[in-house]
């Protein structure tokens, strides 16, 4: 039954990919990406991978529409007009169905879902799932792999983070000379939703809430779906939220531009410098056995340590990257 | 089993407000199909938690139910921006 959900959900994920790329107006492919994301997360939700659903749900809902209509007011509204050749058409329609074809080939051999002999789940699965209790002493063996076992690949993702975010600051934080500015764009730029009571009210009294939320999905990582890159999103969206209110000068009044930065290398740098810290001490590069005397504890230890770090370095991005847009918009 | 004529439910929902979102006409249209299409997501993944027996995944449909509306406050903020902005540039003319 499950499966004929999941399969109804993809066919509707399909009918919204297609019209994302049909439609010209930029506004409504902005609003079908969302509904395209929390699509995608009731799918992986079904397929019952939680944490990635909630990765999905934080960035899908919170952070991603908001940075989509940031770079839709410095575009226009309209998709620019781009006239392809009929040979190019041609050409375009036989890539894609040599590639569709194959794709389809190649699921015809794919094992069924959850079938157990699968070849994914003979090689390393099995010894994670049995190793994460003796080993590390969590319930959650997604935190586990991405965490320990597999700490070295979740380095790397933090620094992909942290390099898209100094490639988008790099390009849109550019620093222009500084214009003056006059009475109506001031007040365009400091309105923002100030002097709309009802949203006000209500979204202030949001932000404590879902800041609170964050903090959860941070350290209760181990225990349930979550973990640093969930956590850094949901907090990122919290001060985003701040940000739409009070206007984007207040949100950098709260979180200055020097703090931000100081986020973005620092998360990095903590998740790195554990890593030498259980060298020093004698163990692997990260191998948080060695942080404690007990080996679990360290384990324990290092988790928290590393998510922290995560965390720290998502939430400084993404409000940078919030910020960076916001304020070429306003120029 | 009382879910899955719920989940029906919520399905059909779904794809009537997709196919609101589809359709338009107008801009608002589409923020209101999107913002119902949020609450449904939010109801789709907390009856399906209890239906697989985790209701610690409920977590999600938290989330979801938390932050779905500041993507709606960031349209509303787009807008009024815009409208100012383009009244500035019709005085300035």
């Amino acid at each position: 039954m499950t499966l004929i959900f999941g399969v109804f959900l993809l066919i509707l994920l399909v009918i919204v990919a297609l019209a994302i790329v049909r439609s010209e107006d930029l506004f409504a492919a902005v609003m079908l990406s969302g509904i395209f994301s929390l699509l995608m997360a009731v799918n992986f939700f079904l397929l019952d991978a939680a944490d990635v659903a909630l990765t999905e749900a934080a960035v899908g809902a919170g952070v991603a529409t908001v940075l989509f209509l940031g770079a839709l007011a410095l575009t226009g509204k309209e998709e620019a007009r781009h006239t392809v050749s009929p040979g190019g058409r041609w050409l375009a329609l036989g890539v894609s169905f040599a590639t569709a074809s194959l794709l389809f080939y190649a699921s015809l051999e794919n094992p069924h879902i959850g079938d157990g002999s699968a070849p994914v789940h003979q090689h390393v699965a099995p010894w994670y799932l049995a190793n994460t209790l003796p080993l590390i002493d969590i319930p959650n063996v997604v935190t586990a792999v991405l965490g320990s076992f597999r700490g070295f690949d979740t380095l790397g993702e933090v620094f992909v983070v942290f390099t898209a975010g100094i490639g988008v600051m790099s390009i849109l934080g550019v620093r222009h000379s500084l214009v003056e500015l006059s009475g109506a764009e001031l007040d365009a730029r400091q309105r923002s939703l100030r002097h709309h009571l009802i949203p006000r009210i209500v979204g202030r009294g949001m932000v404590p809430l879902i800041m609170l939320f964050a903090l959860y999905v941070q350290f209760h990582g181990e225990y349930s779906p979550g973990g640093g890159f969930q956590a850094g999103a949901i907090a990122a969206a919290a001060i985003i939220l701040y940000s739409l209110l009070e206007g984007d000068d207040r949100g950098r009044e709260l979180l200055p531009e020097w703090l931000l930065r100081l986020m973005v290398a620092g998360g990095a740098l903590l998740y790195g410098g554990v890593g030498l810290a259980c060298v020093l001490l004698g163990g692997n590069f990260l191998d948080y056995s060695v942080l404690a005397t007990v080996p679990s504890a360290g384990q324990h230890l290092g988790l928290l340590l590393i998510e922290l770090g995560v965390g720290i370095t998502v939430t400084g991005v993404l409000i940078s990257v919030f910020h960076a847009f916001a304020r070429r918009a306003s120029r | 089993m009382i879910f899955y004529p719920v989940l029906f439910a919520l399905i059909a929902t779904m794809a009537l407000a997709l196919a609101r979102a589809l359709l338009g006409p107008s801009l608002y249209d589409r923020v209101l199909a999107v913002n119902m299409f949020g609450t449904k997501t939010v109801l789709f993944l907390a009856v399906t938690a209890f239906m697989l027996g985790r209701p610690d995944f409920l977590d999600l449909a938290l989330a979801y139910a938390a932050i779905n509306f500041i993507g709606v406050l960031a349209v509303l903020q787009f807008f009024q921006s815009r409208e100012i902005r383009q009244r500035y540039e019709r005085q300035g003319r």
